[in-house]
C-alpha cells in the first residue's frame, strides 16, 4: 500500500478534529476542571500513541511508560529547581535520558530474545526499580514532594513553563499528539514500519526476511521512551512538584489499556480510546461518589471501568478503531464522497 | 573456492538435550540445481534447514554459503548474502495484507523508491494478483504457500529453501506450484533446496537428492538411484522380514 495523499477524506476528517480541539479551551475557558480533564485525556493519548510503535506495531507488550515518564519529569524539574533550566529546553534532556536508559535496558532485552509475558514483567519491573531508586536517592527525589517555582504571569511564568490555568498545558499536549501522529504515520507506511508490523506477528519468519528484528525492536523503543520523557517534563510541570509515585505502574497500565482498546497498530486508535475511556472513567468517578455518599464505595468506578473493558475484549478483541472505521466510511458514503 | 558450489555443509551436528536431532551431516549444494532433503518423519529434516537458514545454531560443523562461513551467522544478515526459505507450517503475517507481506521482503534489496515496482513484479509472478488487497488470515493454505514464496523470492536470494512446500496442497494445486518452481529455478537462476515428503515432487522435480534417517546421511544420488536404493526402501517401508 502506498502512503496515502495528504488531502484525503480522512485527513480532512483529522484535520476537523484538529480544529474543534484548538477551539475548544475558548469554550471551556473558566471551567479549569474540565480543561484539565480535556489536557489529561491528550496527555494519555499521547503517551498510548507513542506505545502503538513499540506495542500495536511490534507487538511488544511494554509496561515502561511512566518510568521514562518518570525519568523525564524529574530530569526536566531537577534541572529548573538546581540550574534554574527552563523546562522547554529540560523536557528534551529528560526525554534524551529517558531514551538512553530505554537503549540500555533495550539492548540485552532484545538481544537475549525477551518477548511476550517476560517482556511486560521486565519492562514493568523498571518502573518499580526506578520508584525504588528515586525514594532513596534522596538528592534528587526523596519521600517528600519538591516543588517547582511557581510565577503567576508575565515572561517568567513563561520560562517555568508554570500556569494558573490548564489552557497552554492543554496546547502543548496538542502539539506532541500531533508531532507524534505524525511520527507514527510516517513509520507505519515506512520499511521500519512494515518490518514492526511482520516482526510483531512472527519473528522468525521476519527475520530470514533479512529484516533484523533487533535492531528494529530497539528504533522503536528509542522513539517510545523519547516521546514518553517528553511527556513526562510537561507532566512535572503540569503537577507543579516531583515525587517518586510519578513512576506509577497504573499509568503505564492504563497507557496499554488504550493502546490495545484504541485498537493495535491504528494510528488514531489511542486518541479514541482516551477520548472515551479516561473521560469516561472520571465521568463515572465524579458521578458514582456522588451518588453513594458515606457509603465507601468511593471505588465503585473502577469495577465498572473494568466491566467495560472486558465487554470491549470480549467484543471488540482489535479495538474500537474498526467499528469507527466503518462507521466513517458509512458516513463517507452517506454523503456521497470519495 | 569452488565457484559452482552454492552451499556447503560438513560435519553437521544439532543436538537437543541427549538427542541428536542432526548427527555427522554432510553434503553439498551446486549453483542452478534443484536439491533435495528427504526422509521420513523425525529424520532431522527442518532441523538441518533451522540451522542452515540461521534460526538455530549447530553443535558442531560448518556452513559454508558461497564461500562465507556462515555458521554463526545471524539470520537476517544470511538473508543479505542471498538465502531465503519458507516453512512448513505456513507462517503468514494474519492482519498482513499480500501485498504487505511481500513488501517486507522485498525492502531486503530495495530502497522506498524501487520497492512497489518488486512488489508488483513477484504478485504477478505467484499468481496472487487477484488476492493482493486480502489479509493473509483469510486465505487458504494453497494461496498461502504462494505468499510465502513470493516473500522469499521478493527478497532477491540465489538460494531457496523450501520446507515441504507441497505439503497440504490438492493434486492441480501441486502441479502448478511445481511449474512455478521449475520456471523460478530455469528463468532467474535461483537454487532451489527443497525439503519433502511428497515422492511425486521430489521425484518430479529434483535432479540430485540426499536421504536422511535417525539425523544421519544414509544416501545421497539422483532420483532414479534413490528409488532403488535398498536402505531408503527400509528407511521408508521397513526392513523386509526374510521368511514367514
Amino acid at each position: 500500500m502506498k502512503r496515502p495523499k495528504l488531502l484525503n477524506s480522512k485527513n480532512i476528517a483529522i484535520l476537523v478534529v484538529l480544529a474543534i480541539a484548538i477551539v475548544l479551551p475558548l469554550f471551556l475557558r473558566t471551567n479549569q476542571y474540565v480543561l484539565f480533564l480535556a489536557t489529561t485525556v491528550l496527555l494519555y493519548a499521547v503517551l498510548a500513541s507513542a506505545w502503538n510503535i513499540i506495542g500495536g506495531m511490534a507487538g511488544q507488550l511494554d509496561l515502561g511508560a511512566a518510568a521514562y515518564v518518570g525519568l523525564g519529569a524529574f530530569t526536566t524539574g531537577t534541572l529548573l529547581i538546581r540550574f534554574n533550566l527552563t523546562p522547554w529546553v529540560g523536557m528534551f534532556i529528560g526525554a534524551l535520558l529517558a531514551m538512553g536508559i530505554a537503549t540500555l535496558i533495550g539492548i540485552p532485552l532484545f538481544g537475549f530474545k525477551v518477548k511476550e509475558v517476560w517482556y511486560a514483567l521486565s519492562s514493568s519491573a523498571l518502573v518499580e526499580v526506578f520508584r525504588a531508586i528515586f525514594m532513596m536517592w534522596n538528592k534528587v527525589g526523596g519521600p517528600t514532594e519538591r516543588y517547582l517555582p511557581f510565577s503567576a504571569e508575565g515572561p517568567r511564568s513563561w520560562y517555568l513553563m508554570r500556569f494558573n490555568t490548564y489552557v497552554p498545558y492543554f496546547y502543548i499536549m496538542l502539539a506532541l499528539l500531533v508531532v507524534v501522529f505524525i511520527i507514527n504515520h510516517r513509520i507505519r507506511y515506512s520499511k521500519l514500519g512494515y518490518s514492526l508490523l511482520a516482526l510483531g506477528e512472527d519473528e522468525d519468519a521476519v527475520e530470514v526476511l533479512g529484516v533484523d528484528s533487533r535492531l528494529c525492536k530497539l528504533k522503536a523503543l528509542m522513539i517510545y521512551s523519547f516521546v514518553a520523557g517528553l511527556v513526562g517534563g510537561v507532566y512535572g510541570c503540569i503537577y507543579g512538584y516531583l515525587h517518586p509515585s510519578f513512576f506509577s505502574t497504573d499509568m503505564s497500565l492504563e497507557v496499554v489499556i488504550l493502546g490495545i482498546v484504541g485498537g493495535m497498530g491504528v494510528t488514531y486508535g489511542p486518541l479514541l480510546a482516551a477520548i472515551f475511556l479516561v473521560s469516561f472513567r472520571e465521568y463515572l468517578r465524579a458521578s458514582l461518589s456522588g451518588m453513594f455518599p458515606g457509603k465507601g464505595l468511593e471505588g465503585l468506578y473502577l469495577m465498572v471501568y473494568a466491566l467495560i473493558l472486558i465487554v470491549v475484549a470480549l467484543f471488540q478483541p482489535r479495538g474500537i478503531a474498526p467499528l469507527i472505521k466503518r462507521g466513517f466510511l458509512k458516513l463517507k458514503s452517506f454523503v456521497g464522497v470519495k | 573456492m569452488d565457484t559452482t558450489s552454492m552451499l556447503q555443509v560438513s560435519n553437521l551436528t544439532v543436538q537437543f538435550g541427549s538427542l541428536k536431532a542432526v548427527n555427522n551431516v554432510s553434503f553439498e549444494i551446486q549453483r542452478g540445481e534443484i536439491f533435495a532433503l528427504i526422509g521420513p518423519n523425525g529424520a532431522g529434516k527442518t532441523t538441518a534447514f533451522n540451522a542452515i537458514s540461521g534460526l538455530l545454531f549447530p553443535q558442531a560443523g560448518q556452513i559454508v554459503f558461497k564461500g562465507t562461513d556462515i555458521t554463526k551467522l545471524m539470520p537476517h544478515k544470511r538473508c543479505k548474502l542471498g538465502m531465503a526459505r519458507t516453512f512448513q507450517v505456513v507462517r503468514a503475517f494474519n492482519y498482513m495484507t499480500v501485498e504487505d507481506v511481500v513488501r517486507v521482503g522485498a525492502y531486503n534489496r530495495q530502497g522506498e523508491d524501487t520497492v512497489a515496482a518488486k512488489v508488483d513484479q513477484m504478485i504477478e509472478l505467484c499468481g496472487l494478483g487477484e488476492v493482493r488487497q486480502r489479509v493473509c488470515g483469510d486465505l487458504g493454505l494453497a494461496t498461502l504457500r504462494r505468499v510465502e514464496l513470493a516473500r522469499a523470492l521478493a527478497t532477491e536470494p540465489e538460494l531457496l529453501l523450501l520446507d515441504e512446500s507441497g505439503a497440504g496442497l490438492n493434486t492441480a494445486e501441486l502441479a502448478s506450484f511445481m511449474d512455478l518452481l521449475r520456471k523460478i529455478n530455469r528463468e532467474q537462476n535461483i537454487t532451489l533446496c527443497i525439503v519433502e515428503h511428497l515422492m511425486q515432487m521430489v521425484m518430479g522435480l529434483s535432479q540430485r537428492i540426499v536421504v536422511l534417517d535417525s539425523g544421519e546421511v544414509i544416501a545421497t544420488g539422483t532420483p532414479h538411484e534413490i528409488s532403488n536404493n535398498q536402505k531408503v526402501i527400509e528407511a521408508y517401508l521397513g526392513k523386509r522380514v526374510t521368511q514367514c
